[in-house]
Order: C-alpha cells, then sequence, then structure tokens
C-alpha cells in the first residue's frame, strides 16, 4: 500500500463509534471507571441515579460508554439500552463476596438477552486494590464463565481507583471491537 | 451595556492604573475606601473588595484574601498604614472592611470545613456515624420499625441496597450530616419531599438523589460559586449549618423542579439534575442572591 493509499484510507476513516454498555450491581465500581477512562477527578464520586455517558478516544475508536445505575430498582430499565450495543463491560465488585450470586444471576439473565446475543462481553473484577478482594480466576470459577459458548468473553483483574489493569482490559475491548467489524 | 464595556477596557488596561490615581487625588479616598462607602454591605461590598484585593500589586493587599480569621485584626491594621489612611478622616472604613475579610476568611474556613467532613469516611465500627444513620430512618419513617441494621427497607427512604454505608461514597459523613440536617430541622417538610420521592412514576431515590445534592452543595462551595450567597446571609464567619442549610435549600428547591417537570423516569435524573444546577448557577450571578429555604405553606403546614 502507497503512502497516499494510507493517508486517503486514514482520511475517509474517521473515527468509528462503537456503543459499550457498561452493567453490573450498585457499588461495583461503574463510575469510576468511567471517570478512569475519561482522565476525570474520581475523589467526588456519588451513586448513580439513572445514568452517565461519556465518549473516550482509544486505538482509532470513539468509544461511547453508557454507565447505567446498578440499584435493584432500576435494573429493570437496563433492557432500554440494549439495542446496538457493540460490546458489554459488566463489572464486579471483588470484594463484595456476599453478592457473588446476586451478581452471577444478573449476568446470566443480560447474556440470555436476545437484543444481547453474539455481544463480546469483557468482566471487570474490580477492587483488586482491596485485601479481601478475591482473584479473578475464583470469580470466573464461581460465575461459571467457561460456560459461555456463544460469544467471545474475557475476564479481567483491574482496580479503578489505582487505574491497574484498566487500559488492558480496554485494549481486549478495541481488540474484540476490530474484529466483529472485519 | 456601552458604560459596562467602557468600564471593562478600562479595568483591564493600564489606564486603570491613572484612573484610580486621578480618583484618589480627586476624592482623597483609595479604591478600597470607595467600595466601602459606595456600596451595601454584603455580596455588592465584599465581592468588590475581593477582587480590587486580588488584583492589587500591592503584596499586602494579595495577600488579604487569603488571611486566616485570627490575623483580620492586624490585617486591617496593616492595609490601613499601606494605603495611608487615617482613622480619623474615616472612621467607618476600619469597621467596614473589617467586616469584608471577616466574611473573605470565613468562606475559606468553611470550605475546609466542609471539606474536613466530607473527608470522613462512613465507619459501621463508629458509635456516632451508626447512630446517626438509625437517626435518619426514626427522623423520616417514625411509625416503622426497622426490621435490622442490614436490611431491604433502606430501600424506603432511597439508599440502593441492604446497607446505606455504601452509598456515602464520595461525599463521606458530609451526605449524611446532610440529610439527618434536613430531616431534623424541616422534619414536615423532609417527610412530604419523601412522599414525592416514593411517588410509584415519578419518583426518585430519596437518599441517593440527597447525597447527589450534596455533591452539588460541595461542588459550588469549592468553586466560589456560592460566595455571594453567604457574603449576603452571613454578616459574619459562616458557620457549618449555613451550608447544610442551604443544602436543605436544595433538596426542597429540587424536589419542586422534579415534580414540576415531570420527567418520564428516573433515568432521566442527570438531564433534570444538570438544568436545576444550571438554574442554581443563574440565581448566584445576580447580586442580590439569596438561597435561603422558604416552605411554601400549602405544602408543610406544620414546620
Amino acid at each position: 500500500m502507497g503512502l497516499l493509499s494510507i493517508l486517503r484510507k486514514l482520511k475517509s476513516t474517521p473515527d468509528q463509534e462503537v456503543r459499550i454498555l457498561l452493567l453490573g450491581l450498585d457499588n461495583g465500581g461503574k463510575t469510576t471507571l468511567l471517570k478512569q477512562l475519561a482522565s476525570e477527578d474520581i475523589s467526588h464520586i456519588t451513586p448513580t441515579q439513572g445514568f452517565n455517558i461519556k465518549s473516550v478516544q482509544s486505538q482509532g475508536f470513539k468509544l461511547n460508554v453508557w454507565d447505567i445505575g446498578g440499584q435493584r430498582k432500576i435494573r429493570p430499565y437496563w433492557r432500554n439500552y440494549f439495542e446496538n450495543t457493540d460490546l458489554l463491560i459488566y463489572v464486579i465488585d471483588s470484594a463484595d463476596r456476599k453478592r457473588f450470586e446476586e451478581t452471577g444471576q444478573e449476568l446470566a439473565e443480560l447474556l440470555d438477552e436476545e437484543k444481547l446475543s453474539g455481544v463480546p462481553v469483557l468482566i471487570f473484577a474490580n477492587k483488586q486494590d482491596l485485601l479481601t478482594a478475591a482473584p479473578a480466576s475464583e470469580i470466573a470459577e464461581g460465575l461459571n464463565l467457561h460456560t459461555i459458548r456463544d460469544r467471545v468473553w474475557q475476564i479481567q483483574p483491574c482496580s479503578a481507583l489505582t487505574s491497574e489493569g484498566v487500559q488492558d482490559g480496554m485494549n481486549w475491548v478495541c481488540k474484540s471491537v476490530n474484529a466483529k467489524r472485519k | 451595556m456601552m458604560l459596562g464595556f467602557i468600564y471593562q477596557f478600562l479595568h483591564s488596561s493600564f489606564l486603570w492604573f491613572w484612573m484610580k490615581w486621578f480618583l484618589r487625588q480627586v476624592t482623597g479616598k483609595c479604591e478600597l475606601q470607595r467600595i466601602c462607602h459606595g456600596y451595601q454591605p454584603g455580596a455588592a461590598r465584599t465581592s468588590r473588595i475581593e477582587n480590587s484585593l486580588k488584583s492589587s500589586k500591592n503584596k499586602v493587599l494579595q495577600d488579604a484574601v487569603n488571611v486566616q480569621e485570627d490575623a483580620v485584626e492586624s490585617c486591617v491594621t496593616h492595609i490601613m498604614k499601606e494605603k495611608q489612611i487615617k482613622e480619623q478622616k474615616d472612621p467607618k472604613f476600619k469597621v467596614n472592611l473589617r467586616q469584608c475579610l471577616v466574611q473573605i476568611s470565613g468562606y475559606n474556613a468553611l470550605f475546609l470545613s466542609v471539606e474536613e467532613q466530607r473527608k470522613e469516611v462512613f465507619d459501621s465500627d463508629n458509635e456516632a456515624h451508626e447512630k446517626m444513620l438509625l437517626k435518619l430512618w426514626d427522623l423520616l419513617m417514625p411509625s416503622v420499625e426497622l426490621e435490622s441494621r442490614i436490611t431491604k427497607q433502606w430501600g424506603n427512604i432511597g439508599f440502593q441496597g441492604d446497607d446505606p454505608k455504601t452509598d456515602f461514597r464520595g461525599m463521606g459523613m458530609l451526605g449524611l450530616v446532610n440529610l439527618v440536617f434536613f430531616s431534623e430541622k424541616y422534619t414536615a417538610t423532609a417527610r412530604h419531599v419523601l412522599s414525592h420521592a416514593n411517588h410509584p412514576s415519578l419518583g426518585y431515590s430519596y437518599a441517593i438523589v440527597g447525597i447527589n445534592l450534596t455533591e452539588m452543595a460541595y461542588s459550588l462551595l469549592r468553586s466560589g460559586a456560592l460566595k455571594p450567597h453567604f457574603y449576603n446571609t452571613v454578616a459574619g464567619k459562616p458557620h457549618i449549618d449555613h451550608f447544610h442549610q442551604l443544602y436543605c435549600y436544595l433538596a426542597y428547591e429540587f424536589d419542586k423542579f422534579w415534580v414540576e417537570e415531570k420527567p418520564a423516569s428516573i433515568m432521566e435524573f442527570n438531564i433534570y439534575r444538570e438544568k436545576f444546577h444550571d438554574k442554581v448557577k443563574g440565581f448566584l450571578l445576580e447580586p442580590e442572591v439569596s438561597l435561603v429555604l422558604k416552605i411554601e405553606s400549602k405544602n408543610c403546614p406544620d414546620d
């Protein structure tokens, strides 16, 4: 490919828009993750009533990330945001063992949704900075992730607070979206 | 409009220096004296004094905007000496300047104490914290007993899950203190607002929306946007209760706004929060602003 055609290609493909849904139980760290992705201050976060949305540029993509509140009362609204989703990020508080069952159920229900069929899913095993956090492998086992066969998936240990592991997860996101679009 | 433009131009240019010099020769007074003389106490005077001090080339005057409360007296003396102002010639000046500096330093001190309370994390092992949380329940739900400390019932006053402790997050104890303050000082009003929040279709989560409004109050304080409000409503040094009072105003007014606007669902919260935020910021641009809770008696007859 000559230089000119590369330039032409660059010019003709403005950032591709990607719709990402950020879901999980309340207090999982979705908003902290969203703000971390957008390089914003994370010290004054409050519980999400409704949703937040931010656009982040990454590796030639314009990621439109929808962070939907996780409290039980508004989970019925999640489905209103499923349409045209390119990728699902599911956030788990790795230190909140008492709610592993609940979070597993919610995830299983999401994976059963017709509108989300085949949509790649990244599971962030968040809060790895806490001493009591369960390792990602334990969570993967507990959630029976190995039984997922209808889509690509990945579990990524991270700390939205320190941002450790977040970039690795986002690299997987871009890779998966690329593969899906080809 | 035109005058404002000319004023802006003069103020931003070197001409301002000569303008002030000229005025000083004619009136025998410096800018600080002219402000104290020409404007009513409150934001009109204090904000102008603050701007004048900030843009001064004199280090003593510049530093005065960061003066500590206990150093106000000596700061006033210092400024008068620098500007060669004779107390006998303008006896009121000293009192007026002192009051402005008390308000200016008071605002900064208020932010520090609010920040301290925000940084205090809600801790279940802290008896005082736990007691305050239970008090919030009792104030809002006097006829319903809490079955246990960890229970779904917390959802009835708008927390997200079984244990409210995770909902305070970035606002820490400031969020809880605000909620309790409103319920304690304006009990009937708070319960009335809660009844709106629990409306099956128009409702919202009372407690976490409250914590969101604490964040709004906090960031308005931090940016300095609340200065005119406090300069107009508190003559001396503001107390942290004055901040909690402002929270009450926001909690009451937001509810009213929400009910009037009738959003399609709770998912629209952030859109209406921003609309409300803009409205409040608009009020704060008015020189006479005073965000004081005024309860319409038809809403809450017994408060």
